[in-house]
Parts: structure tokens; C-alpha cells; sequence
């Protein structure tokens, strides 16, 4: 059977982290003492809003106003560091299937199965593919997606997002090397008279060049190394504001050796090219006219 | 003359100003396209909403319009009942599914909508007419794509799937009248409309006389929170969701993108101040002989601070004006990458240029150029005359 | 018949703060400057001549004593009144002619001009005209690295005269112009008393000092000698 159309509101937020999943029965938080009440386990933002915890007895309804059922909250659970699952503000109740099935009176029927093939764990790839395409052959009224093909699917919003961050950062790295290259000619421009004081004594217009760039190597260094600090310190504020406000333990930013690498040798590129470029300029320039005669 | 003398320290050295022009424009660019961003999404779902003329939505109570699958029952009763209000002036049932429709390479499906064609608006109307007659049928240009179908066509539609049966339920023979933009959409989900009761009854018993949503229209003078709240209090099955209540739900879930649009702003601010501030500082101390001399002459400490401050003016406007065309061109491109989220509908805008938004916060940077010009300039008109003659013939 | 003193300076002082003590570089020094008197202020460097001179114009104060230009207190005046005052009540010529580089000679002139709000035709005759007076008619568009050491000093001298100060403060206007463009300069100066600029020149230039009406001499922040070479004539 094809996938079903994605729900209207669902659909347009989808950009936001969101795909459409079961929504959960509804709870009314009454405590009271049942005779052989079923267990359900519930996440930790239900707990901390409706101030629930291991041990109470609750009554779950599929809908509003329905009796509903006694049940015992069993366990609390975490939300996992699942991407789709950031930004979704319901509350998640776990029951046993056939106590789902109960309550919401779907009879024996399920939404989804999840089937492990025997290869995959041996780290045969193309087994699950060989599985779902098995599936599919033989059996009626399913239709089975190898995990990789699900994880496309829920994964491009992500990479959407990817994109988009990716494109933020080339932005930013323009707005970074005007900054340097602006702020490398300035520092060369305020030594004006020392360079040209250099030129008059007879320092060769290679040496101070050299010198020109060595500062502005070592100006870059340092910028960047202090930057990679700093970027490091913004990171952990990110990810401690957002973990906090999405109440996940989903990292959201990341400052890999890989990163730190790329801005550290992007920065010497530029400090490099800045300086020889600064330097060139004032090189060529009379020493005369460097100190203001 | 100090407009004179300003435009000159400015093009004495014209890399750095242009690197500094330059450097400016890219951080007004990306203020530009963070405000676009903080307000785009929210005015463009305004705009949908704005554009399907209904104030309140009512949903099966607890959920958001087509969040689930869940529908209420007794529609027809429901829907007197709320016309009989003074305060309503029109209500749009909606009864979203599926629906499926065999073509030659398989079976194709898409999302069905049963509306009220005198009070719809999830829907316009491109080519052919609206609704008239139970058995007609307005579908996207995707879903003609898909179905290889044209308007005029006949088609058979199915309103559900029987899996273990690989059988149609809920059949019916329906006549293409109408293409239309389904706007809450994508452009490439395939999607139809029928009269409620052609979707009521494709559904089975399951979904005889319910609906998933119902569209209100308040009267012009009525206060929609009240009315939603009157709703609320009257039938307990209902959530009336005004439009202010779905903007802050959206602002809620995109969040993420409002924030991101706040730092990454407030950081673009921050690179053109520091920007202006280093060149305009680098430039007063450069030129200190010159102002030691102008103050010598008699000019007064106020001239001097406005020249300079001038300057800086000079810079975030250059760079803010450079900037404006630079961020509408980014803006179309970030834009591009965020159109391509999955399920999203063709004409939403991540990016949305709001001229009063957009001058505002060129403007703010603007004022960033102001402030930092105030502090060299200060410290240039203050310098003790004397001094600085003596130091500067020394150097 | 009483002749009041465009300049009157009476007991004036000044101290700097040095590694923690305070030196004098002016020492209770009195002087009174007639109008038309073209006054040389000669001793050897360090004796507090440039100190005198910035006092006078307005560019310093007294820490005691008082300096009257035109009938005006001067070193009690505030920052915004003593600009006005260095604006209009003085001319300032520096060794190093300190014009503005990014503007041209004729703009160089009008700048005190446009600061004292004159008309733009008014100012751009005037500016024409002073040029004209000093030399320079056919500089006026040039730019100052475009222009000799003399020449920019003549600018320098036009600028000072701009607003029609009632005296013309020139510090060491020859150090940095050589022999013949320094006697080019003191026959410029020459004139200008002659046509009734009363000026005060501190100068380690002998023959400047020479060409002046008066030559004060002055040692470790007083005067120690005072001699009119070229007494003005009864008309003054």
C-alpha cells in the first residue's frame, strides 16, 4: 500500500523537525486505588507537567470524556536523541499493544511491524533490502521499507536544514575573510612609518614584507585559536539552551577537530593572502612618502 | 567642508574603505535576511490564513486541523447549530482522507478533502469550474500528473484500500471540473476535492457525518477569542483555534528559526559596530595631527564629532544600501534551500521582505555606524591641543 | 595720547606634571604687543618660547596670570569660547604648515571661513584673494603635497589670515623651509606688518628675528631681554 498523503498542518511543519506519529490517548491524572490496574510507562515532560511519578494510578481514555481505564504508571522515560523528535510538544504514553488496541478499539489490528533479517546483524548490508523485497513479493496487504529507506524519508527535513546551516556558513565565512582582510590592512596601514623607517635604513623590501605577513600569520593564529575557544564555548551554550528548552539530549552543535581544523587553516589563508597583499602595498610604496615627507 | 573633509578621509584609502563597505554589506545582508526570516514564516502562514477568510478553526478536541485522523461526529447538527449563532457568519466542514485511483502502473494516492464549495478555502480555483454535483471532483496539477487524467475526464476513485483484500472500498465515478491550488499543500501532493457528503459517504459507515475541521467566519464586529471560547464552553468535543492561537502554535514549533534569526542577527549587528568602530578609530588616529590642527584654527569640538561621526554614517550606509540588494539576492537563495522541505506548501516563504522590518533593522545598523564613530570622535575633539602638535612634530 | 596693547599678557604661568613634580615652562612672564608691532620671540630651545605662543593663541592656559587680546580675557575663557576666540580672534601659523591634505589650497583657506559661517561666494572670493595676496593666485586647486615647502606655508599664512584675526601667532615659520624660500617668507611677513597684521613669530631664525620691530628674548620661562629695533611710527 503507498505511504499515506502527509497531513495537511503536519505537512507544512514538517520544515520544523516534525513527522506526523501516533498521537497518544488522552490522561486525566486522578489518583485512586485500583484492583489490577494495567502499567503503562509515560515520558519524563508528562510526569514533570501533570506531577505524576512511578507508582500512581491514573485513569487513560482514548478520547475526551470516554471512561477510559485504571492504569499504573510503571516507568518514566527519556526521549532519545532522535532529530524528529525535537520540537514535538506531546506528552508519550507507552501501553502494551493489546491494551492500545483495547482502549482505542482497533481490534487486532497494528499501524506498523518492525522486522530484523537475519543478515544484518552478521553486517550483510543488502540483506535488509533482500527482505523488504521478499516481503513485498509474497505477502498481501503489506508493504515493507528496508530501515536506510526510512531513514531517507524521515531524514530529509534534516537535510534540508543541513543545507540550510551549510549556507549560513558560507556567509559567514565571506562576512569572516572581509573582516580580516579589512582588519589585516588596517594594522599593516597603522605601521606605515615603521615600514618606511625600515625602508630608510636599508631593510630590503623582502624582509619587511616577511615580517608584514609573519604578524599577520601569527594574528590569525591566535584570532582563530582564541575564535575555536570561543566557538567551543557558544556551542556548549547552544546545546545547554536547547537541550533545555526541547528537553532532549540531542546535541545540536558540534565542535569536531574537523571544524576547528578547517577554521584554524581557512583563518592562516587569509591572515596569509591579507598580509602579503597589505604588505605588497606598502613595499612598493616610497619610503618617504611612508613616513609623511 | 566637514561633509568635504569626511567623503575625503574615506577615499584617502580606498581599499579599506571599500573592504569596510564591503565587510558592512555583508553583515546589513545577513540582518537583512535574519529579520526576513524572523518574520517571514509567521507572516506567510498569516497570509494562508488570512486568505481562506475564517477566523476559527474547530477541531476534535485536543488536536490541531489534520494533525490526526481523528473527526467528530453528528457534522450536520453541529454545523446548524453554529449557523444559528449570531456572531458566525459562514462554517466550512471539512473531512480530510485518502483517496486512490487505479492507473495503469498501479494504484495512485493522495489526500482528499470533502468541503463545502459556498465555504471552503483550501483551495483556488486555476482552471475549470467548482463544485456543483456530488459526483464532480477539483484536483491538483500534481494530481492530473499523476493520474494522467485531464479536466472533463471521468474517473474512478476510491475512498479507502482494503490491504488483505487488495480492494477498493468506497467507490465512485466522479467528473474532473475544476484544477485548483491546494494552498496548505505542497505543489506535488496530489489532492482533491469533493462535496462533503461525496467524502462522507466514500468513507464508509466509519466516517458517515463527521468532519475533521470546520472552518468559522465571525462577524466583523465579534471578538473571534470570544466566540472560540463560547464554542469551547458549549461543546465539549470541540478546540477552536483562532488565528492568533495557530500563530503562536507556529511560532511555538518554529522557534528554532526565530531564534537563529535573533543571534545570527544580533552577531551581524555586532560585526558592522566593530567593523565602523576599527576603521573610523584606525582613521582618527591616523589623522590626530589633522584634528590637533583644526581645533588649533578654531574649529569647534562639535564639527570635529560630527565629521567623524559622519564617517561612520557614511559606511553603514554605503554598506546598509549595498547590503538591502545583497540580502534580497541571499534571501532568494536561502529561500530556495528551505523551499525544498518536504510536504511544504509551494507558496511559503521562510524569507519575507517586510519594508517597515527591513528599513527598521537597516536602520538599527545604521545607528550601529552612528555609535561607533561617537567614541574616536569624542575621544578626537577632547585631545589636548598642544600635545598632539608637539607629539606629532616629533613623529 | 594712551595706546592700548592688542595684546597684554601679566604674570602668566604654566606648569606640567613631570615624574611626579611639577616644572614650569612659563615663569610669571609679562608682555604687552601694540597693534601693528611685529614682535620676534628668540631663546634656545626648551625656554618655554612654543609654550608662550600656545598660550597666547588660546591653544593652552595659564595656570596663573592673565592674557588679554583685544580686549578680551582670554585665559579664563572656556573650550568652546576659546574656539571661537582661536577662530576668529587669531591666527596660527605652525613650522610644519599642517594643512589639511585631502583638501585644496583655496579649500585649506575657506575651511576657518566655512567654520565661521560665511557665505560660500563670500568665502571662495576671500580665500581667492588672500592666495592672491600671498603668492599663490595660480595654486588655488592644488592639493598640498602638490605644492612646495614655501608655498604651503604661504597657504598656511593665507589661512591664518582668513577671518581677519587681530593677530597672527607664527610658530618657527622658516624651520622648515630653506634659505631663499625663508627670506621669501620673512618679506611676506614683512609685508603684512607693513599693511598692519600685528604679529607675534617665535623663531630660532636669526634673520627672521632681525626683520622683526621687536625681539624679546627669553630664558628658562621669563623674558630676559626686550629690544625695539623698528619703533612704529606715530600713526600706530
Amino acid at each position: 500500500m503507498p505511504p499515506a498523503p502527509r497531513p495537511l498542518l503536519a505537512g507544512l511543519l514538517a520544515g520544523v523537525l516534525l513527522l506526523p506519529t501516533f498521537r497518544p490517548a488522552s490522561v486525566s491524572a486522578q489518583v485512586s486505588t485500583p484492583a489490577a490496574p494495567r502499567t503503562i510507562a509515560i515520558d519524563e515532560r508528562l510526569a514533570a507537567a501533570a506531577g505524576l511519578a512511578v507508582g500512581d494510578t491514573v485513569r487513560l481514555a482514548a478520547t475526551a470524556g470516554s471512561p477510559g481505564d485504571l492504569v499504573r504508571i510503571a516507568a518514566i522515560t527519556r526521549r532519545g536523541a532522535d532529530p524528529s523528535e525535537v520540537a514535538r510538544n506531546e506528552f508519550k504514553v507507552r501501553l502494551h499493544l493489546d491494551h492500545l488496541q483495547s482502549l482505542t478499539g482497533s481490534g487486532d489490528r497494528v499501524g506498523r511491524f518492525a522486522v530484523r533479517s537475519r543478515g544484518a546483524p552478521s553486517g550483510d548490508a543488502a540483506a535488509p533490502d533482500r527482505v523488504a523485497a521478499a516481503i513485498n513479493q509474497s505477502a498481501f496487504g503489506f508493504r515493507a521499507y528496508p530501515a536506510s529507506a526510512v531513514a531517507v524519508e524521515t531524514s530529509s527535513t534534516f537535510r534540508v536544514v543541513n543545507r540550510f546551516h551549510r549556507a549560513i556558513g558560507v556567509i559567514t565565512i565571506v562576512a569572516s575573510a572581509i573582516f580580516l582582510l579589512c582588519i589585516t590592512l588596517l594594522k599593516v596601514d597603522e605601521r606605515r612609518r615603521d615600514v618606511g623607517a625600515l625602508r630608510l635604513i636599508g631593510c630590503a623590501r623582502a624582509t619587511v614584507l616577511r615580517a608584514i605577513v609573519l604578524e599577520a600569520t601569527l594574528v590569525a593564529l591566535i584570532g582563530s585559536i582564541l575564535g575555536a575557544a570561543l566557538g567551543w564555548a557558544a556551542s556548549a551554550i547552544v546545546n545547554w539552551y536547547y537541550q533545555g528548552v526541547y528537553q532532549t539530549p540531542l546535541r545540536f552543535t558540534l565542535v569536531t577537530p574537523g571544524i576547528v581544523g578547517f577554521a584554524v587553516a581557512l583563518s592562516l589563508v587569509l591572515g596569509v593572502v591579507s598580509g602579503i597583499l597589505a604588505g605588497r602595498r606598502l613595499v612598493r610604496t616610497a619610503p618617504l612618502e611612508l613616513v609623511g615627507r | 567642508m566637514i561633509a568635504r573633509l569626511a567623503i575625503a578621509a574615506l577615499t584617502r584609502r580606498r581599499a579599506r574603505t571599500a573592504l569596510t563597505v564591503a565587510g558592512v554589506a555583508v553583515a546589513a545582508a545577513m540582518l537583512l535576511d535574519m529579520v526576513m526570516l524572523g518574520s517571514g514564516m509567521r507572516e506567510s502562514f498569516r497570509g494562508f490564513i488570512d486568505q481562506q477568510g475564517f477566523q476559527l478553526r474547530l477541531t476534535p478536541r485536543g488536536t490541531m486541523p489534520f494533525d490526526s485522523e481523528a473527526t467528530v461526529g453528528g457534522a450536520t447538527a453541529l454545523v446548524a447549530t453554529l449557523r444559528a449563532d449570531p456572531d458566525i457568519v459562514r462554517v466550512g466542514p471539512v473531512l480530510g482522507g485518502k483517496h486512490f485511483v487505479a492507473v495503469d502502473t498501479g494504484v495512485v494516492a493522495g489526500f482528499l478533502l470533502g468541503i463545502d464549495p459556498a465555504a471552503q478555502g483550501d483551495y483556488r480555483l486555476e482552471a475549470g469550474h467548482d463544485l456543483a454535483a456530488a459526483d464532480e471532483i477539483v484536483v491538483s496539477t500534481a494530481w492530473l500528473a499523476a493520474t494522467g487524467r485531464a479536466l472533463g475526464d471521468t474517473v474512478r476513485v476510491a475512498g479507502g484500500y482494503d490491504p488483505q483484500l487488495r480492494r477498493a472500498t468506497g467507490e465512485r465515478t466522479l467528473r474532473i471540473v475544476g484544477q485548483g491550488r491546494f494552498q496548505m499543500l505542497a505543489a506535488s501532493d496530489r489532492a482533491a476535492a469533493v462535496p462533503l457528503a461525496t467524502a462522507q459517504a466514500m468513507g464508509g459507515a466509519d466516517r458517515a457525518d463527521r468532519v475533521s475541521v470546520l472552518l468559522v467566519e465571525t462577524r466583523g464586529a465579534a471578538d473571534a477569542e470570544a466566540v472560540a471560547a463560547r464554542i469551547e464552553a458549549s461543546e465539549a468535543r470541540l478546540t477552536a483555534l483562532s488565528t492568533e492561537a495557530a500563530l503562536k502554535f507556529v511560532d511555538e514549533r518554529l522557534g528554532y528559526f526565530r531564534q537563529l534569526a535573533f543571534i545570527l542577527a544580533s552577531v551581524s549587528l555586532a560585526v558592522g559596530f566593530l567593523l565602523v568602530t576599527t576603521l573610523v578609530t584606525v582613521s582618527v588616529n591616523e589623522r590626530i595631527g589633522e584634528i590637533a590642527v583644526m581645533r588649533a584654527i578654531g574649529v569647534a569640538r562639535a564639527r570635529i564629532v560630527s565629521q567623524i561621526v559622519l564617517e561612520g554614517v557614511a559606511l553603514s550606509l554605503a554598506g546598509a544600501t549595498l547590503g538591502l540588494g545583497l540580502g534580497l539576492v541571499t534571501a532568494r537563495w536561502l529561500n530556495g534551500i528551505l523551499a525544498t522541505f518536504p510536504g511544504l506548501p509551494a507558496a511559503f516563504d521562510f524569507f519575507r521582505f517586510e519594508p517597515g522590518a527591513a528599513f527598521r533593522a537597516l536602520g538599527l545598523l545604521v545607528c550601529c555606524g552612528i555609535a561607533a564613530g561617537v567614541w574616536p570622535a569624542w575621544r578626537a575633539a577632547t585631545l589636548p591641543i598642544a600635545t598632539t602638535l608637539r607629539e606629532e612634530a616629533v613623529a | 595720547m594712551t595706546v592700548t596693547p592688542v595684546l597684554s599678557a601679566q604674570s602668566i604661568r604654566r606648569a606640567y606634571p613631570l615624574a611626579g613634580r611639577s616644572v614650569e615652562a612659563v615663569r610669571g612672564l609679562s608682555l604687552d604687543v601694540m597693534a601693528g608691532e611685529w614682535v620676534a620671540v628668540v631663546g634656545p630651545s626648551g625656554c618655554g618660547k612654543s609654550t608662550l605662543l600656545n598660550l597666547l593663541g588660546a591653544i593652552d592656559r595659564p595656570t596663573a596670570g592673565r592674557i588679554v587680546i583685544a580686549g578680551r580675557d582670554v585665559s579664563a575663557l572656556g573650550d568652546a569660547e576659546a574656539t571661537r576666540f582661536r577662530l576668529t580672534g587669531v591666527g596660527f601659523v605652525f613650522q610644519r604648515f599642517y594643512l589639511m591634505p585631502t583638501l585644496t589650497a583655496a579649500e585649506n583657506v575657506e575651511l576657518p571661513m566655512a567654520e565661521a559661517r560665511m557665505p560660500r561666494a563670500a568665502r571662495s572670493a576671500r580665500a581667492r584673494e588672500l592666495l592672491a595676496y600671498v603668492g599663490l593666485d595660480g595654486r588655488a586647486e592644488h592639493r598640498p603635497f602638490q605644492l612646495s615647502g614655501g608655498e604651503q606655508q604661504r597657504v598656511a599664512i593665507a589661512r591664518a589670515l582668513a577671518n581677519r584675526p587681530a593677530l597672527l601667532l607664527a610658530d618657527e615659520p622658516t624651520g622648515e623651509l630653506d634659505a631663499r624660500t625663508g627670506a621669501e617668507m620673512i618679506a611676506l611677513l614683512d609685508r603684512l606688518n607693513h599693511d598692519g597684521t600685528t604679529i607675534v613669530t617665535v623663531t630660532h631664525d636669526e634673520e627672521l628675528a632681525q626683520a622683526a620691530r621687536r625681539v624679546v628674548h627669553m630664558r628658562d620661562g621669563v623674558i630676559v631681554d626686550d629690544v625695539v629695533r623698528r619703533p612704529l611710527e606715530a600713526t600706530a
